[in-house]
């Protein structure tokens, strides 16, 4: 999700504006997904890197993803989305926060339409750096240790890998993000700013992702004029 | 003395209906809802006692655990009124083992004894008074003669606890006499009394069954303790209310025989709708249980959960949206060591920990094990030698008491050889065959709960070293595990 500052510098509004102007895409990308088919939703709110933004920029936007969760957690419900929040361990999120997401996961808990997870206070490397410490925690021996069962240690371990990233704005990093379940995503990089990506454009990064050939790191099934 | 019992037992045709077991009146009103309301205003009068007062304010844990109190005081009138006449002297001889453990001073230094006859006489007395109360005032009053033979069982009661019922008069006619006296000279406005009426309604923690829904929990009980409290001072005798200074506020005689009016009225709904009993067992019944009616409980408690987030979801944001971690109300602010303090050893909710905690500990374990002679005092006296433990380390003021402040900095040194001691004989007094492991049916009787160990361990019984180890564990670093943390936390 980015691009909302520049989406207000560019009307001259203060960078607070464009994060307002976010929520409007968060839920039409929600609902266009839902009826697109997709089972596994994640929005990357905000990163463990985030916290570096002027203080007054991150206070705005708690008060604001404290709002917007509280105003569409009906919506969410009836929709049939199960929310859940991925990362939400820094002390500075402020409880009442921590509250409503753990009020709007207990409450969707039992929806199965489609997953939406919200990566919030979130980063990759933690992730694994948890999982580490779960998995040394637990007491396997070293030669035990498989891919497998080291993906079971990581937060929400029946999350399947990612499929397809898009991140919006042009921007072509990875910025931490679900570093070991994107190990084979396909990644698209919209230009628009995300105060205006909309559903058209939500369609298009999945038409452009359902024409990619995915190898996998294997050949091609089957390669023209190549006998094999 | 035990002419008179044997006169109530044997003296009578066996066309007239017996005075214990099905049949009898107090069964009759078992599963009566009014019989709730009536329950709650003969406590208040006992409670209005100064022995009495002073021995609950001591002793009980109806405070911090009030659920937990009211199904062991509902298993015990079972078995007290139960037909066969081993399980009431069994009853009998627990009860009567129990309140002898129970005795000290008031604050104005006035000795109390929970074995003292002439009190125990009062318990029995304002149960009965309440019962006819409790028909009179919801527009159903009881005939002579039924009253009569109600009068009889309850003496009856008092027969088999006390051995003889000498203590209450012989016949109905003087009871009113004896009642109307006490209340007028005896009762004051004791402690226990406000308690009650006061503080333990608008406090009431959430029974087992809905503790994942405090928000909804809390709104119910905004409205319906006050409600309770009111019904309760307006049903008591006035000249108590008098001497005591309880509040008269208009509306609440109309609201008072409204409530018992209405509840009277339920005995138009289906026969089996209300079973005193079985609601009771559901509402203290902890999901994840292996009872079959867990399942239903933890479903229960799942939607009460939902409808609890819906509803603080939905509510309107206050208007500070001013962020950071602001409100921490007193609960958040304590540290893992203050929290075990207050959930467990805290057992009275008196704020300190002093002998009735434990003893009430040991208490709650001899009930959960139906424990004899010499068994329980073997527990009571563990218990006790743990406690002189815990002072010598713990009570650094020397006010004879520990304040969760003392316990919370000398946590890490608690695991002395008197607490060793209670795990030991806990482990004996569970092992109920004797054959060195805690098999499941032991397991159930102690943790109510299925009996599960770590299959890593392949042992399929709980073994002498581990159950001895898991409790001191529990017991002095409030490490909180499974099947322990219920065992005493369970409101």
């Amino acid at each position: 999700m980015d691009g909302n500052g520049r989406w207000a510098q560019r009307r001259s509004l203060p960078r607070t504006a464009g994060h307002r102007a976010a929520e409007a895409t968060v839920i039409e990308i929600i609902e266009t997904a839902r009826s697109a088919g997709v089972e596994w939703l994640t929005l990357y709110a905000f990163s463990t890197e985030n916290w570096n933004r002027p203080g007054t920029e991150v206070d705005y936007l708690m008060g604001l993803v404290r709002r917007v969760v509280r105003k569409h957690a009906p919506l969410l419900l009836a929709r049939g989305v199960r929310c859940r929040f991925l990362g939400v361990t820094d002390p500075r999120i402020p409880r009442e926060l921590a509250q409503d997401f753990d009020d709007l996961t207990t409450l969707t808990d039992g929806n199965r339409g489609m997953t939406l997870t919200v990566a919030f206070d979130h980063g990759g490397r933690r992730d694994i750096v948890e999982a580490a410490r779960s998995l040394i925690r637990s007491g396997r021996s070293a030669d035990e240790v498989t891919e497998h069962l080291f993906a079971q240690h990581l937060p929400y371990p029946d999350t399947p890998d990612v499929d397809l990233v898009i991140r919006t704005s042009g921007e072509q990093r990875i910025s931490n993000f679900m570093l070991w379940k994107v190990a084979y995503a396909e990644w698209t990089f919209p230009e628009v700013l995300w105060p205006d990506f909309r559903a058209p454009d939500f369609l298009a990064c999945l038409h452009t992702y359902r024409r990619r050939d995915r190898r996998f790191g294997s050949l091609p099934p089957w390669t023209n004029g190549d006998s094999r | 003395m035990t002419t008179d019992t044997s006169r109530t037992h044997t003296g009578r045709p066996d066309d007239e209906p017996p005075l214990f077991g099905p049949g009898s009146q107090f069964h009759a009103f078992f599963d009566d809802p009014r019989w709730a309301l009536a329950i709650i205003r003969a406590t208040v009068l006992e409670a209005a006692h100064p022995q009495i007062g002073a021995a609950l304010a001591d002793n009980s844990t109806f405070v911090a655990h009030p659920w937990r109190r009211l199904r062991n005081t509902l298993l015990s009138m079972r078995r007290m009124y139960s037909g066969d006449p081993a399980v009431r002297e069994r009853e009998a001889a627990r009860l009567n083992r129990l309140h002898a453990r129970m005795s000290g001073e008031d604050s104005r230094g006035r000795p109390y004894d929970a074995m003292d006859r002439a009190t125990r006489a009062w318990v029995v007395a304002t149960l009965f008074e309440s019962a006819v109360t409790m028909c009179r005032l919801s527009g159903q009053p009881l005939d002579q003669d039924t009253m009569e033979r109600m009068y009889a069982e309850y003496r009856a009661y008092l027969a088999a606890l006390d051995g003889d019922a000498g203590e209450l008069p012989e016949s109905l006619q003087d009871f009113w006499g004896y009642f109307d006296r006490v209340v007028e000279d005896e009762l004051e406005n004791t402690e226990a009394a406000r308690i009650i009426l006061y503080r333990l309604f608008d406090h009431l923690p959430a029974p087992a069954l809905l503790d994942g829904a405090p928000t909804l929990w809390a709104a119910g009980r905004a409205v319906v303790g006050p409600l309770l409290g009111a019904i309760t001072v307006a049903s008591l005798p006035e000249p108590y209310r008098r001497r005591a200074g309880l509040p008269e506020m208009p509306g609440t005689e109309t609201l008072m025989r409204g409530a018992y009016l209405a509840a009277g009225l339920t005995r138009f709904l289906p026969r089996g709708w209300l079973d005193a009993e079985n609601i009771i067992e559901l509402l203290t019944l902890s999901p994840g249980g292996d009872d079959p009616r867990a399942r239903t409980a933890t479903v229960l408690r799942d939607r009460m959960k939902r409808a609890s987030a819906l509803l603080r979801l939905i509510s309107p944001l206050g208007g500070a949206h001013g962020p950071g971690p602001v409100s921490g109300s007193a609960h958040e602010g304590r540290g893992p060591a203050e929290e075990f303090f207050h959930q467990v050893l805290d057992q009275t909710g008196d704020g300190h920990l002093d002998w009735p905690d434990l003893a009430a500990m040991a208490r709650e374990l001899s009930t959960r094990l139906d424990l004899e002679e010499p068994e329980e005092s073997r527990l009571y006296d563990a218990f006790a030698a743990w406690w002189r433990e815990l002072q010598d380390a713990l009570d650094t003021d020397g006010d004879g008491r520990v304040s969760a402040a003392e316990y919370s900095a000398a946590v890490p040194s608690l695991a002395g050889p008197a607490l060793i001691r209670v795990a030991e004989v806990l482990f004996d007094a569970t092992d109920k065959d004797g054959n060195g492991t805690i098999d499941a049916d032991e397991y159930r009787a102690l943790f109510r709960t299925a009996f599960h160990r770590d299959p890593a361990t392949t042992d399929s019984a709980y073994g002498r070293s581990a159950f001895v180890g898991d409790f001191v564990s529990f017991m002095s670093g409030g490490r909180t595990s499974s099947p322990y943390d219920p065992l005493f936390t369970d409101a």
